[in-house]
């Protein structure tokens, strides 16, 4: 396309031009500069509704979602610690991705590993609850979430009983996971000093045959015996 | 002068008005009304909120692409068919001819805007509701204004397209990508980071920071105050004027 040269415009449309561009420059730069503003975090919709949003494609929208909440904290220009969000509403997100997608194993990654490293206890222990209430729904696929929420019970929260009820959990529940995450139950118990039920649990797995590998056996066994002897060596009880 | 146009203005927006736009944009916002209604079905909270904020943002998006494309198209048949070359052969400048394209434009967007805002005259305050169509008729006023000036520069429609899509979704992101820069996570001291910065500050100076129009939190929250409303039609009408002395530029040096 062939252009005329610059005589061809009037005069009035360039000086039109000119002063439109300045003034807009000058509104522009006159009004404040943008201030970051921490938004809250909204409700999820539903799973059926997301379900019908997404098309039914069920896993992209649970891995949506994953994304959009694990982006919540980072807004524009500023960051929400994560011990300022509302974890009623996270739970709820994670919630229903695990409804969208059961298999995902990211909803119960974000709640151990992200939002139950919050230092506010009844944070942790909420994640750590949501995280327990959604092994029981497929422990064979979930054990190592809440053997991960174990360990954070047992060492962040310091609260033992927790831990020792997640673990059992797993023991019970969880029959495919691996013996070290069966196991925990026993070295929690000998933490609480409850020696006596922990050399019972430790010799009943040994007898059992549960446990093949060899290393594993002898390791076991050596905690076995000094399970013994501290019991022996430790104060008569007055009952 | 205002009577050329004004009559290129009118001959605009009946040659709209005959064509299939109208049951576009109705069957537009008849399809967006049910979507939203359906969203409100089934949330099981805060459900007239969901409702307003799935129908407020779609039909500000669609509005803004119909509208936008529809320049595009008529202008493109008008270039096609050679009907410009019969305008100017009359006793008219480009001037007349494209301000009376524009003024016709305009119109059709307020047409356009009005139409998106009758559902929510029914979801939202009717005050809430108001302010809402007049932010979409400045921003459609802004963006088929806009639209023009990208046939006119450009001649091909999916280069204007293109051109105009681009400039709407910048004009969103814009503020968050001011904030985002102003504070950035990691890395705010490389140069890589300063001339990005720079970039979007100056970008910020030319577009307009669409973010701020047609908010859908007017109509679930709390209504604009109307020096708000003001200062968008302030700045609605600055752009336009702006976008169309930039129209014209082109459109005079351009060879027929």
């Amino acid at each position: 396309m062939s252009e005329r040269g610059m005589a061809a415009v009037p005069r009035t449309v360039v000086g039109l031009l000119a002063a439109a561009f300045a003034v807009q420059i000058a509104w522009q730069a006159s009004r404040p500069a943008p201030t970051a503003r921490a938004e809250a975090l909204p409700l999820p919709y539903s799973a059926n509704a997301m379900r019908a949003l997404s098309g039914s494609d069920t896993i992209v929208a649970a891995q949506l979602s994953a994304l959009y909440l694990q982006a919540f904290d980072n807004q524009p220009g500023v960051s929400i610690p994560f011990a300022e969000l509302n974890y009623a509403r996270v739970e709820r997100w994670l919630a229903m991705m695990l409804d969208l997608d059961p298999r995902a194993q990211y909803p119960l990654m974000m709640a151990t590993q992200l939002y139950a490293q919050a230092p506010i206890a009844e944070k942790q222990r909420a994640m750590l609850d949501f995280v327990h209430r959604r092994f029981l729904d497929d422990p064979g696929r979930r054990w190592r979430w809440l053997a991960h929420a174990a360990i954070v019970a047992r060492h962040r929260l310091g609260d033992l009983t927790l831990a020792l009820r997640y673990a059992d959990d797993i023991a019970r529940h969880a029959s495919g996971a691996p013996g070290w995450a069966r196991q925990m139950r026993i070295f929690i118990l000998e933490d609480m000093g409850e020696r006596e039920a922990a050399r019972i649990l430790l010799g009943g797995l040994l007898a059992g045959g549960e446990v093949t590998d060899p290393q594993e056996i002898r390791f076991l066994s050596e905690r076995l015996e000094a399970l013994r002897a501290a019991e022996n060596s430790s104060p008569p009880s007055r009952n | 002068m205002l009577r050329p146009i004004a009559t290129i203005a009118r001959y605009t927006l009946v040659e709209a008005l005959r064509t299939r736009l109208p049951m576009l944009v109705i069957a537009a916002v008849l399809a967006l009304a049910a979507a939203s209604t359906f969203g409100h079905q089934l949330a099981i909270a805060e459900s007239a909120r969901i409702q307003i904020g799935i129908y407020a943002a779609s039909a500000r998006l669609a509005s803004v692409f119909i509208a936008g494309l529809y320049v595009l198209a008529s202008m493109a048949r008008e270039f096609d068919d050679r009907g410009l070359d019969i305008v100017l052969a009359l006793d008219l400048t480009r001037a007349h001819y494209l301000l009376g394209k524009l003024a016709g434009f305009l119109a059709l967007g307020v047409l356009v805007a009005a139409v998106a805002t009758v559902p929510l005259v029914l979801f939202a305050s009717p005050a809430a509701a108001l302010q809402w169509g007049l932010s979409l008729a400045l921003e459609l006023a802004v963006m088929m204004a806009f639209a023009l000036f990208c046939i006119v520069s450009l001649s091909q429609v999916p280069m204007a397209a293109a051109a105009m899509l681009g400039f709407y979704l910048l004009g969103r992101a814009l503020t968050a990508m001011r904030l985002m820069g102003a504070n950035p996570i990691a890395g705010g001291d490389s140069s890589a980071h300063q001339v990005m910065q720079w970039m979007i500050e100056g970008l910020a100076l030319l577009l307009p920071a669409f973010d701020g129009w047609t908010r859908t939190e007017w109509l679930a929250d709390a209504p604009a105050g109307w020096m708000e409303i003001a200062t968008l039609a302030g700045h609605g009408a600055l752009y336009v004027v702006l976008i169309a002395a930039a129209s014209l530029f082109d459109f005079y040096r351009r060879n027929f």
